[in-house]
């Protein structure tokens, strides 16, 4: 491993911890789901330690790493902090989409709103085993049915 | 001046006005209907002192040289002084004026200085003593008015006014005090102000009299970059305009254009104040007043302000013969005018107010004809209307009075069994207005006339003048017999408003009616056979001086026979028609309507003067000022307001990128961050590079 | 220069596209050609890197480049958020990989061992415990997708051509290698007592921020359980009435 080309090595890494960086930008952008919203951030997070830790290995100095070890305490006090306010907020309106929370725009703003509705998933019928008719059927909940929490 | 002189020139204007305020602060509360008293007691004692100043006056007059002629000023105060005013550099002052006159340095001083002279003295005698007249008469015929107070203070606010007018020895407070006889007569005017016509006809005579102030502002401007001071008399060793020294020194007056501006401008201050030809509309709509007001006001006093005015002016008309034609064609022009619409006007007060317009013209053109006999013919004329336009405004007061406020002649009639003194007094002051032997009226419009015909004799002008005179004496004798005659003869009618109250006024109208009569009957008689009015007159300084320069030849007795007669058969004559329409059938009256009939609509609409103007200024006028208002409104107003909209609409676009979405946020953020990549990282490797 | 800011021009908008075509969108169709084509782009931007060493390392490096970042794209673009979490953890392993042969071992095992180990199980967790149905109309749906994915792969492409051409510079290339010297190295990062010498590092120099890290993880814990706690009430009194 002695003979590796240490500037190529610390080139390489710069443009992979860019390109996590920027895969991560892009799905904090466009995703809804504030969970998602929440990976694409320490996918981010990711790119940068990527960076750091082959400028620690360019410059022969523990600094980068010791960074990173530092990235991975805060991310999760962050991944703690985020995860409840997430669970506040899903209490609050049911859902995860990000777009719900638009309370900060200006009065006269118009709300984002989602102009196309996506098709619905085609879900495949729920294929029920088929008893001998014996005794008295049970009565069935209609939301057990659909929902199916438990089979 | 002698200290009693002084005193009694400082108390005439000081008892009314003090009266006044008198009246007004403790009219509502302690006096009510008493509210009367002050304002008749301090008239009377303004009417006493004015006589003995005229006495004293005239004595001092008598004594001194007849070509000079006699005044006395006493200063009260300074009300503003510029020392070095004007200043003028030695040699051009020597250059200008080698006689040494004019001084290098000019003040600007204005001084309360009042005057005593012939003509103040009796511009003051005639005001107090019908001033006193009409009040005395009001408190009979304003009893029980809400304003009956409020009347008196205006009235004691007005002599004072007037007083001060007549009796000031300046320009700029004559302009003040000129302005505040205007102010009492909107007041008056407007006096019932619930009435929305009294209120207009307010509005309107102040409105049109701005018109003439703004001339009398331009002339006294001009008079003052001409003259170098605003003072009749000399004082702080500058030659006042009307002052002994250059009155004794006419070569100090200037002539040719300017001395024409100068005189024309106060000609129009003149017109509006005296209700000349082109200014005349505000008068007969200023009827609308209380019926004394027009009496003392719009008849007898405030209305011969322009006359007076010009008379003490008469040393500048002098310079310029433009300006002595002009005054007296608009004259002549208004005489006629103003005969012509109260010809066929049906209210009793409107047909005075025409006739007072119309004597006023026989005034101006005495003025315009500018010799001494002419002059002191319009004054005299000034002197003896006032006491039979005064009664017989009082008369209308009275028959109004009695009519239960109605006033249009075809609604009334035969009252002269009903009011018995009135119908006679009314008689006495028509023969005067006609001018038929030996009224008061027939003495100086002959005298005018006489003027006139004496100037005819050198100039062709005056020989339009002299038949424009005739005949409008003509018809002065016609319309106001027939006002007689629809008022007082013929079947008796009573309008339904009058209810018990037709019957003869109460003494308080009456004895100044009688008073009035008398006066019509014996003034113009008494003082033409003494000769005392002109002589007094004639020493005022600034008639003096007109001595100096007769343009006309002396007082010819024969001529004034000769004129005498005929006025006096032109008189008859209109009495005569006016009997024999009037007294007889009404189908005559009916069948020259119907021959004269495009007369009669000119006559019956006013000549439609308050129609063109309104056409020519107030219709145009609005027009300025709709596009003065959407130019304010638009314009401006847009102007103002796009400046203001600017942060606004700038933080309407702002306010778009508060989305409220998260993400949005964050690309904002990033392409701050892109920038910042580029401007910092790419660039500079990329040039580095490139090299 | 100009081939290399043309590759990178071009690299750049073919991941923008690709990822536009993977992403979420309604009516989204393509998303296997937009797989091939950020798979493409990944691959130029390969091109532009320069080789290390061996062939050896060479292969492990891409391979392992090549699956971080595959598993980042399928994170970002899946439309189930369960798949987008495991996707998720395969990046984090490809990560850890990385961080091997770096030869931060302890990195390596650290990434794995908290994050895909401790944080993603949580993320799962308060998943199932908030998504139950699994198939919400905001996961098939992107914000302002084209706009995002341009911006996301220019600023990539930025950072490679600062990156590149930083390193292309004979300032920076020929510069002698005097940092990393093999004897200096193997003392240091390199040490075949690696986490001795990390620990020794972490708890001298770095104590107090270790201290700090503790400390703030304390609270972050404190203040976890303070928000969820507050949660019960509105709802809770909400419920209590039925």
């Amino acid at each position: 491993m002695n003979d590796m080309n240490e500037l190529a090595l610390l080139e390489n890494y710069l443009v992979v911890g860019a390109l996590l960086f920027g895969i991560g930008l892009v799905g904090f952008f466009c995703r809804r789901n504030m969970i998602v919203m929440f990976l694409a951030v320490e996918m981010m997070l990711q790119g940068v330690s990527v960076s750091l830790v082959a400028w620690g290995r360019y410059h022969n100095d523990w600094g980068g790493q010791m960074l990173v070890i530092f990235i991975l305490t805060v991310a999760a006090c962050e991944a703690a902090i985020a995860l409840a306010v997430i669970l506040t907020l899903f209490h609050q309106s049911g859902s995860l989409d990000i777009a719900i929370w638009q309370q900060l725009r200006e009065e006269n703003q118009r709300a984002y709103v989602d102009r196309e509705v996506p098709e619905e998933l085609a879900e495949p019928e729920p294929q029920w085993p088929k008893l001998v008719p014996a005794g008295v059927e049970p009565e069935h909940d209609q939301e057990e049915i659909t929902h199916r929490t438990h089979v | 001046m002698s200290g009693s002189m002084a005193t009694l020139l400082i108390l005439i204007p000081a008892l009314p006005l003090v009266a006044a305020i008198v009246t007004a602060v403790f009219g509502r509360g302690a006096l009510k209907a008493k509210g009367h008293w002050p304002v008749v007691l301090a008239l009377a004692a303004s009417f006493i002192a004015s006589l003995l100043l005229l006495a004293q006056v005239s004595r001092q007059s008598a004594a001194g040289d007849a070509m000079v002629g006699w005044e006395a000023t006493y200063d009260l105060w300074h009300w503003a002084g510029i020392d070095n005013a004007i200043q003028t550099p030695a040699h051009a002052v020597a250059a200008q004026d080698p006689a040494g006159v004019l001084p290098a340095s000019l003040p600007f001083t204005i001084d309360v200085t009042l005057r005593a002279d012939a003509l103040t003295a009796i511009m003051l005698s005639m005001v107090t003593f019908i001033s006193l007249l009409v009040a005395i008469y009001a408190s009979g015929y304003m009893h029980g008015d809400r304003g009956y107070w409020r009347f008196f203070s205006y009235i004691g606010l007005f002599v004072f006014s007037m007083t001060m007018l007549v009796s000031v020895s300046n320009f700029v407070l004559l302009y003040v005090f000129w302005e505040a006889v205007g102010l009492c007569s909107y007041l008056l005017i407007g006096f019932w102000y619930e009435k929305p016509a009294a209120a207009a006809a307010g509005v309107k005579a102040f409105l049109v009299n701005r018109v003439g102030d703004f001339g009398f502002a331009l002339a006294l401007f001009l008079i003052w970059i001409t003259y170098g001071t605003l003072n009749f008399h000399d004082a702080h060793g500058v030659a006042g305009i009307l002052g002994q020294t250059r009155l004794a020194d006419p070569e100090l007056y200037v002539g040719g254009t300017v001395a024409t501006a100068i005189c024309l401008l106060l000609m129009l201050g003149a017109c509006g104040k005296s209700a000349q030809f082109p200014l005349h509309v505000w008068l007969p709509d200023a009827m609308e007043g209380p019926t004394p007001v027009s009496a003392l006001i719009h008849a007898a006093t405030m209305v011969t302000a322009g006359v007076y005015m010009v008379t003490r002016c008469t040393p500048l008309f002098m310079m310029s013969d433009d300006a002595q034609h002009a005054v007296a064609l608009i004259g002549l022009i208004t005489a006629v005018i103003g005969g012509v619409i109260a010809m066929t006007q049906t209210d009793l007060k409107r047909v005075l107010a025409y006739s007072t317009i119309s004597q006023l013209g026989y005034m101006f053109l005495g003025l315009g004809v500018a010799t001494l006999g002419s002059i002191t013919a319009g004054m005299f004329h000034l002197f003896t209307h006032a006491f039979f336009k005064a009664l017989l405004f009082l008369g209308a007061g009275s028959v109004m009075h009695a009519m239960g406020g109605v006033i249009d002649m075809r609604r009334f009639g035969g009252l002269r069994r009903l009011m018995p003194t009135t119908h006679w007094t009314f008689l006495f002051g028509c023969l005067a207005l006609a001018g038929v032997v030996p009224f008061a009226g027939f003495w100086s419009k002959d005298a005018v006339i006489a003027a006139v015909y004496e100037k005819a004799q050198h100039e062709m002008l005056f020989q339009v003048l002299y038949w424009g005179a005739l005949g409008t004496a003509f018809l002065t004798s016609v319309y106001t017999f027939r006002a007689f005659f629809l008022t007082f003869y013929g079947p008796e009618r009573v309008p339904r408003e009058a209810g018990h109250h037709a019957h003869e006024s109460p003494p308080a109208m009456t004895v100044p009616l009688v008073v009035l009569a008398v006066g019509a009957l014996v003034v113009g008689a008494y003082f033409e056979w003494t000769g005392g009015f002109a002589d007094l007159l004639s020493r005022t300084p600034s008639l003096a001086y007109a001595t100096l320069h007769p343009p006309g030849a002396e007082h010819a007795p024969d001529t004034h026979l000769l004129i005498g007669a005929v006025s006096t058969v032109v008189a008859l004559a209109g009495l005569g028609l006016a009997a024999f329409l009037y007294l007889g059938e009404p189908a005559q009256v009916l069948a020259l309507k119907h021959l004269l009939w495009p007369l009669y609509w000119l006559s019956h609409g006013k000549l439609f003067f308050d129609e063109i103007y309104d056409l020519l200024f107030v219709r145009s006028l609005r027009l300025l000022a709709r596009f003065c208002y959407w130019l304010d409104r638009f314009a401006i107003d847009g102007l103002v307001d796009s400046i203001g909209r600017a942060p606004s609409s700038v933080a309407a676009g702002l306010r778009s990128l508060q989305t409220g979405m998260l993400q949005f946020y964050a690309l904002a953020m990033l392409w701050g961050v892109v920038v910042l990549i580029v401007t910092l990282l790419v660039w500079p490797a990329v040039a580095a590079n490139w090299k | 220069m100009n081939d290399l800011i043309a590759m990178l021009a071009g690299a750049t908008l073919l991941l923008a596209v690709g990822l536009w075509l993977m992403l979420p969108r309604a009516g989204a169709t393509g998303r296997s050609l937009g797989t091939v084509l950020v798979a493409a782009s990944l691959g130029l931007f390969a091109s532009q890197l320069p080789r290390m060493g061996g062939w050896i390392s060479d292969g492990v490096f891409f391979i392992l480049a090549g699956v971080t970042l595959l598993a980042a794209v399928g994170t970002v673009t899946f439309r189930n958020p369960v798949y987008s979490a495991i996707w998720f953890g395969l990046s984090l392993l490809g990560t850890a990989g990385l961080f091997l042969f770096q030869g931060a071992q302890f990195l390596g095992v650290a990434t794995v061992v908290v994050y895909a180990g401790a944080i993603l199980v949580t993320f799962l967790f308060v998943l199932m415990l908030a998504q139950p149905e699994g198939h919400a109309s905001y996961d098939r749906l992107s914000w302002g997708p084209r706009l995002s994915a341009l911006t996301g792969a220019l600023l990539v492409g930025l950072l490679t051509l600062a990156i590149t051409s930083v390193f292309q510079n004979p300032v920076v290339s020929d510069r002698p290698a005097a940092a990393f010297t093999a004897p200096q190295m193997a003392d240091e990062i390199l040490a075949d007592q690696h986490m001795a010498h990390l620990g020794a590092r972490l708890f001298s120099t770095h104590l107090v921020a270790v201290e700090v890290a503790g400390t703030l993880l304390l609270i972050a814990l404190v203040g976890t359980v303070a928000i969820v706690a507050q949660i019960r009430k509105p709802a809770g009194g909400g419920q209590s009435h039925e």
